[in-house]
C-alpha cells in the first residue's frame, strides 16, 4: 500500500462516518433541497377564512386528552390578548388588527421541512418523519430546552411545573391520527375550512391558485413555503385593499403586512440550522489543526531555550578562559619583576576573589 | 293560531315587498340616456375604435366601444381620474393598439384593461376602464358582498358588454375610425344611436324562485338553518336596481343566482350543494370546501364584504338555534 | 521569610478545618448562604424548575445559563490561558500562577455542571447525549467538550492532591509523576477543547437570530466568545490574585509573591491587547452589519455603553497600568473587564434575548434564581478555600521542590 492510497481510505473512512452520522433517510446531497420528503402532508391555514371561533383549540384539546383550560373554548374574549403555545395549549388563535382590520391566526408547530428544533436536540428527541410531522420521545429528553431557544416560532412549551418528568410539549400534527388515516383534530373541526390538509406540493399550488384567483384578497406571500428553510403548515394572509400592492413573494416588502400577523418573514429560505452548521464545521479543524500548532509553538520555545543556554555556557567557558588567561599573565609579569613569593601571594589573592565572587553570584541566583 | 299570525305577516311583507319592486324596477332601469350636453363640454357619448398606426388593410381587431361619457362624467369626480395627463384628449392620442412614445408604449389595450398599475410617486395614478370598475364593485357595499366572493368570469360575454356589436356602423366608418379619420359629429351620432336602442334587462322575479330553504343535512349540535331565499334575491335585486354599471354587466337574469350556484349554467333547478361540497373533508379534492365550510363561506363571505353585522361570524346560534337534548328525545 | 507561617498538612495532621470553621463575618455568611441554598435545591429537585425560576416559553434558558454556564465557563478560561502562556509559550515566570488558575478553572468547571443540574429537566439523563448523540446540535459539542476539557482539568490539578496525599498513601505519587510526564500534551489538548467550546457556547445562538438583537448577533459570534474568554481567562487571574492575597496571604510563598506582581502586570499587558483587538473586532462586525441605524436606539445605547464603558475602558485602564507598573490599577481594570464579561454574557442570554417581545413578556430572575447562582458562586469559594488551605497551590510543596523544573 503505498502512501496515496493510504490516504484515500483515511479520507473515505472520515466521509462515511460524516455521513453516517447525519439522519440515515436523507440523501447524501452536497446541499439541502427542499422538499426532503416529496410525499410529505401539510396544512395550508388561509387567515382570510379563519373567524375566530376557536373550534380548533377545543378539538386539539380534545383528541389529545389535554387539561380543561379555566375558561371555556366559546369564550372568545381570550383572543384579545396575545396568547402563544404552550405545554397544555398546543394551538392558540390570536386576533391580530391588520391594515385597521382584525384578522385571527391559528399557532401551532409549523413543522418545518428541516426544523431547528431537531438541528438544535443534543439528545436527538426530535425527527422529521415521511408524512411531514416532526415528532419529539420525550423518553431521552434531557431537558436543557435548546430547542425553545432554536425554533423561531416560540411553539415548543415546556412542563415547568413538573418534578420528575418535565418535558417538552408541542403540536404533534396529530400523528397518531395520521397514522390511522384521520385528519388531524384541528383541521376537522374547522367550520369554515380554513386549514386545508394536503401534500405539501399539492397546497403550494392551490394557495397559488387562490392568490391567482383573487389577487385583492390575499398578500402574494405563501408564509412557510421557503422561510425558514419551508414549512409543512403555511399561512395565506389578507392584502392590504387600500395599500399599494405588495410584489409578489417579496419577503421584504411583505415583511411589514406579515409583521401584523406576527409573522417573521426575515427568518431566511434556509433551515435555521444551517446557521450553526459553519461553527461546527470549524470543529474538526481545529481539533487537527490546533496541537500543530500549538506543538510546534512548544517545540519553538524548546529550541530557542536550548540555544540560549548553549550561548550563554559558551560566553561563561571563554570568559572563565580569558580571566584564567589575565590571572597568568599577571602572575607571570609579578614573578619576573618581584619574584617567586611575591607571584605565590598574588595567585592566592586573586584565586580567593575570584572564589568569593562566585559564591555571592551563586547567592544572588539563588535568593 | 300563532302559525296563522306569523303567515299573514310574512304574506303582508311579500306583498309590500313585491309592490315595491313593481313599482321601483321600471323607473330604474327605463330611465333611457337621451343625448344630451355635458357639464364639460365634452361630447356626451362617443365610439372608441381600435386607433392603429399601421396602414390599415380593412376592418379588423376588436370591436369598437361606445363610451357613454356623460354617464361617466358624473360618476367620477375628476376629469384627470381618466384624463391622467390634465389634457383632454383622446386615449388614442397617445395609447394606440401598437402603443407609441407619447404614451410611453402602453397599448390601448393595458391603457383600457390594466388591472395592476403601480401607483405614481406625484398621486396622479391612471385608471383603466377595468381598474376603475373593479374599484368600484369591491368598494360599494352593495357590490361587495357578492364580488368578495365571486369575481366576474372574464370570458367573451363579459368583453362583449363593451365591445358589443353596433348596428348602425357600417363597414366604412369602422375602417375610418381605425385610421382616427371618422368625423366627430357621425361618431357621436352613432354612439347616440346605440344608447338610446339599449333595452335592459329582465331579471329573474324573486317570487319565481323558492321562498325559503330549510338547511339541515348538517344538523348535530345546531337546529337547521331556514335561509329566507326569496328575501335575499329580491334585497339584492333591489340593491343594484338604480346602478348602471352593475345592469350593464349582469348581462342576464341569471347571473346574480351564480354566486351562490356556481359552477353550473342558470336553471330553476339548481344541484344541491351537497352534491359537491361532501359533509366531510373529501380527501380526494381537500382544497374543495366541505358542506359546512362552504354554507359559512358563502354566507360569511357575503355579510362581511356588506359589512353586515349581525349575527356575528361567531355568533353559532345567530343562524342557528343550539339543539337542545329535550328536543331530540321528542324526535 | 521563606515558609513563613505556611500550614503543611503532616501525616500526623491532614486536615487544616480551622479557618474554615472560625466564627468570622465572612464564614457566619457562608453557612448561611450554604443552608438557603441547600433549602432552595430541595425544593427545586422536588417541585419543578417552575417552583423556583421565573423561566418560561419565551426565556427558557435565564440566569442559570446567563451566569453559571455562560459566564462560569468563560470566567474559568484562566486554566488553558496561563498553562498555556507558561509551559506552552515557555513563560516560567508564570509558574507560580498556574496552579491557581488550573484550580479555578477546575472548579469553575465542576460547579458549571453542579449549576447545570439545576437547570437541567431531566439532571439524571446528562449523559443521554453520550448515548443519543445529536451531532447537529451545537449544545452536543459544548457538551462533549466541556465533558473532556473537565476531565483534563481534573487530571493537571491532580497532581496538587496527589501532593497532599502522597503523606498517607505514597502510591499516588505514581501518578503525580505520571501526569508530570504528559503535562505538556494535557495543556495543548485543553487549549483545543477550550478553543472549541469557548467558542461554542456563542454559536449556540446562532440559530436564532430573531430573537438575538442584531447588535449582538453576528455569524462571527462564536470568534467574540473566544476572544472574550482570553481577556477573562487574564482578567480571572489578576483579580484572583488580589482577592487570594485577600484571604490567602499565609499561603503563599516566596516565589508567589515575588512573581505575582510581574503575572499581573503582563497579563494586564496581554489582556490590553487582546480587549482592543476585542473592541476593533465587535466595532467592526457592526459596521459590516449595517447595524449603525440600531446605535441611536435604547438598545444602541446600552451597546454603546458595554463597548466603552466595559471594553475600551478596560482596555486603557489596562494599558496604563501594566505600562506604569501600577498593579493595583491593573486590578481595578481586571474587575471591569470581568464585569465586561459577565454583561456581554447577561447581553446576549438576557437582555437583548428576546428583545421583540414586548415587556409583559419579558424575562427577570427570580430571587431564588438569584440565590441558586449566588449559592453555587459561595460553593466554589468555599471549595477553593478548603484546597487552598490543604494543598500546595500557592506555595511549593517543600519535597517536590523540583516539580516544575
Amino acid at each position: 500500500m503505498n502512501r496515496r492510497k493510504f490516504l484515500t481510505m483515511l479520507g473515505s473512512a472520515g466521509v462515511v462516518s460524516a455521513l453516517a452520522s447525519t439522519t440515515a433517510p436523507k440523501e447524501a446531497k452536497a446541499s439541502h433541497i427542499f422538499p426532503y420528503y416529496p410525499e410529505s402532508y401539510g396544512v395550508l391555514h388561509d387567515t382570510t377564512r379563519c373567524v375566530g371561533c376557536r373550534s380548533c383549540e377545543q378539538a386539539c384539546n380534545e383528541v389529545n386528552s389535554l387539561p380543561k383550560p379555566n375558561k371555556p373554548f366559546d369564550d372568545l374574549s381570550v383572543c384579545n390578548t396575545k396568547r402563544r403555545t404552550s405545554a397544555t395549549e398546543w394551538t392558540v388563535v390570536n386576533k391580530y388588527k391588520m391594515n385597521g382590520k382584525d384578522v385571527f391566526r391559528k399557532l401551532q408547530c409549523f413543522h418545518c421541512q428541516d426544523p431547528a428544533c431537531a438541528s438544535a436536540c443534543f439528545a436527538k428527541c426530535f425527527q422529521k418523519q415521511p408524512d411531514g410531522s416532526v415528532t419529539y420521545d420525550g423518553t431521552q429528553c434531557v431537558g436543557c430546552r435548546y430547542c425553545m431557544i432554536a425554533c423561531p416560532f416560540y411553539v415548543p412549551g415546556f412542563e415547568y411545573n413538573e418534578a420528575w418528568d418535565p418535558l417538552v410539549k408541542k403540536c404533534t400534527f396529530c400523528k397518531p391520527r395520521l397514522d390511522k388515516g384521520q385528519l388531524p383534530g384541528c383541521v376537522e373541526a374547522c367550520p369554515m375550512d380554513a386549514l386545508t390538509f394536503g401534500r405539501r406540493t399539492d397546497l403550494i399550488k392551490a394557495a397559488r391558485k387562490r392568490i391567482t384567483e383573487n389577487p385583492d384578497k390575499y398578500l402574494d406571500y405563501i408564509y412557510g413555503e421557503h422561510d425558514a428553510g419551508g414549512t409543512a403548515w403555511m399561512v395565506l394572509a389578507p392584502a392590504n385593499p387600500k395599500g399599494p400592492k405588495v410584489p409578489p413573494e417579496n419577503p421584504v416588502l411583505a415583511g411589514p403586512e406579515m409583521k401584523q400577523l406576527g409573522l417573521d418573514t426575515h427568518l431566511g429560505n434556509q433551515p435555521m440550522g444551517e446557521l450553526t452548521y459553519g461553527a461546527l464545521g470549524t470543529v474538526p479543524m481545529i481539533v487537527a489543526f490546533w496541537p500543530v500548532l500549538f506543538g510546534g509553538a512548544y517545540a519553538m520555545t524548546k529550541r530557542r531555550e536550548a540555544m540560549h543556554k548553549e550561548e550563554q555556557e559558551k560566553t561563561v567557558r571563554q570568559a572563565r578562559e580569558d580571566v584564567a588567561k589575565a590571572v597568568d599573565a599577571v602572575v607571570r609579569t609579578i614573578q619576573e619583576t618581584e619574584g617567586e613569593g611575591a607571584a605565590d601571594r598574588a595567585r592566592k589573592a586573586m584565586a580567593e576573589a575570584l572564589k568569593a565572587r562566585g559564591e555571592a553570584g551563586k547567592h544572588g541566583e539563588g535568593a | 293560531m300563532r302559525n296563522r299570525t306569523k303567515m299573514l305577516l310574512l304574506t303582508a311583507i311579500a306583498l309590500v315587498g313585491a309592490a315595491c319592486l313593481m313599482f321601483r324596477e321600471p323607473e330604474g332601469i327605463s330611465a333611457a340616456h337621451a343625448p344630451e350636453l355635458t357639464d364639460s363640454g365634452a361630447q356626451p357619448a362617443m365610439v372608441l375604435f381600435p386607433v392603429s398606426d399601421k396602414p390599415s388593410r380593412g376592418v379588423s381587431g376588436m370591436k369598437p366601444v361606445v363610451f357613454n361619457h356623460k354617464l361617466h362624467e358624473g360618476k367620477v369626480q375628476e376629469c384627470e381620474s381618466c384624463h391622467h395627463t390634465g389634457d383632454p384628449v383622446p386615449c388614442t392620442t397617445c395609447h394606440t393598439v401598437e402603443g407609441k412614445a407619447e404614451g410611453n408604449f402602453v397599448t390601448l389595450e393595458r391603457a383600457m384593461h390594466a388591472s395592476n398599475i403601480a401607483p405614481r410617486k406625484d398621486g396622479r395614478t391612471p385608471q383603466s376602464c377595468v381598474s376603475c370598475h373593479r374599484k368600484v364593485y369591491t368598494e360599494r357595499l352593495e357590490c361587495a358582498g357578492c364580488h368578495s366572493i365571486v369575481k366576474p368570469t372574464e370570458n367573451d360575454d363579459w368583453c362583449a358588454v363593451c365591445h358589443a356589436d353596433l348596428p348602425s356602423l357600417t363597414r366604412e366608418q369602422w375602417q375610418a375610425g381605425i385610421q382616427g379619420k371618422l368625423s366627430p359629429a357621425e361618431n357621436v351620432a352613432i354612439a347616440s344611436s346605440t344608447i338610446a336602442s339599449k333595452k335592459p334587462h329582465e331579471y329573474l322575479e324573486g317570487s319565481r324562485t323558492r321562498y325559503r330553504v330549510t338547511l339541515d343535512t348538517l344538523k348535530d349540535k345546531y337546529e337547521a338553518n331556514v335561509f329566507n331565499h326569496a328575501r335575499h334575491i329580491v334585497s339584492l335585486q333591489r340593491k343594484i336596481a338604480n346602478d348602471p354599471l352593475a345592469n350593464a354587466f349582469h348581462s342576464s337574469s341569471s347571473i346574480l343566482c351564480q354566486t351562490c350556484h356556481h359552477h353550473e349554467p342558470a336553471t330553476t333547478q339548481p344541484s344541491k350543494c351537497v352534491s359537491c361540497h361532501t359533509p366531510t373533508i373529501d380527501r380526494a379534492h381537500p382544497e374543495r370546501p366541505s358542506l359546512k365550510a362552504a354554507y359559512h363561506l358563502q354566507c360569511m363571505g357575503c355579510h362581511d364584504g356588506m359589512e353586515v353585522k349581525r349575527p356575528r361570524n361567531t355568533d353559532c346560534t345567530g343562524c342557528h338555534r343550539l339543539r337542545t337534548v329535550q328536543q331530540e328525545e321528542t324526535k | 521569610m521563606e515558609n513563613h507561617s505556611i500550614v503543611i498538612p503532616t501525616r500526623e495532621k491532614m486536615f487544616n478545618m480551622g479557618p474554615l470553621l472560625k466564627p468570622t463575618p465572612g464564614n457566619i455568611i457562608t453557612w448561611i448562604i450554604l443552608a438557603v441554598g441547600l433549602i432552595i435545591t430541595i425544593i427545586r429537585f422536588t417541585q419543578g424548575i417552575g417552583s423556583v425560576a421565573n423561566l418560561d416559553d419565551n426565556q427558557p434558558w435565564g440566569m442559570w445559563i446567563g451566569f453559571d454556564l455562560l459566564c462560569g465557563v468563560c470566567l474559568a478560561a484562566g486554566g488553558y490561558f496561563t498553562t498555556v502562556a507558561c509551559y506552552v509559550m515557555g513563560m516560567k515566570h508564570f509558574h507560580s500562577a498556574a496552579r491557581p488558575a488550573v484550580l479555578t478553572a477546575f472548579l469553575g468547571y465542576l460547579f458549571v455542571v453542579v449549576a447545570l443540574l439545576y437547570d437541567l429537566g431531566h439532571p439524571l439523563r446528562l449523559p443521554y447525549m453520550f448515548f443519543f448523540p445529536g451531532t447537529t446540535s451545537v449544545l452536543f459539542e459544548v457538551g462533549l467538550c466541556v465533558a473532556t476539557y473537565l476531565t483534563v482539568l481534573f487530571v493537571e490539578f491532580s497532581v496538587a492532591p496527589a501532593e497532599w496525599l502522597s503523606n498517607r498513601f505514597p502510591i499516588v505519587l505514581k501518578w503525580r509523576t505520571f501526569v508530570n510526564k504528559i503535562n505538556i500534551l494535557l495543556t495543548i489538548f485543553g487549549m483545543t477543547l477550550s478553543t472549541l467550546h469557548q467558542s461554542s457556547l456563542g454559536s449556540l445562538y446562532l440559530i436564532c437570530p430573531g430573537k438575538l438583537h442584531p447588535l449582538w448577533y453576528s455569524p462571527f459570534l462564536p470568534m467574540f466568545f473566544f476572544v472574550s474568554s482570553m481577556v477573562a481567562g487574564a482578567s480571572m487571574v489578576v483579580m484572583e490574585g488580589f482577592f487570594a492575597h485577600k484571604g490567602a496571604h499565609a499561603y503563599m510563598d516566596s516565589t508567589h509573591l515575588r512573581e505575582s506582581d510581574s503575572v499581573v502586570l503582563s497579563f494586564s499587558k496581554a489582556a490590553s491587547f487582546i480587549l482592543m483587538a476585542y473592541f476593533m473586532l465587535k466595532f467592526i462586525d457592526m459596521l459590516v452589519q449595517a447595524n449603525t441605524g440600531y446605535l441611536f436606539s435604547g438598545y444602541g445605547a446600552w451597546w454603546l455603553v458595554e463597548m466603552f464603558g466595559f471594553v475600551l475602558l478596560p482596555a486603557l485602564l489596562y494599558a496604563k497600568g501594566s505600562r506604569d507598573g501600577n498593579v493595583r490599577l491593573c486590578q481595578y481594570a481586571s474587575m471591569n473587564a470581568v464585569a465586561g464579561i459577565v454583561l456581554n454574557r447577561f447581553n446576549i442570554s438576557m437582555i437583548a434575548f428576546n428583545y421583540q417581545l414586548p415587556s409583559a413578556e419579558r424575562y427577570f430572575p427570580s430571587i431564588w434564581e438569584i440565590l441558586i447562582s449566588v449559592f453555587v458562586v459561595t460553593m466554589i469559594v468555599t471549595a477553593y478555600r478548603f484546597i487552598v488551605y490543604h494543598m500546595p497551590i500557592l506555595y511549593e510543596h517543600p519535597n517536590f521542590k523540583d516539580a516544575h523544573h
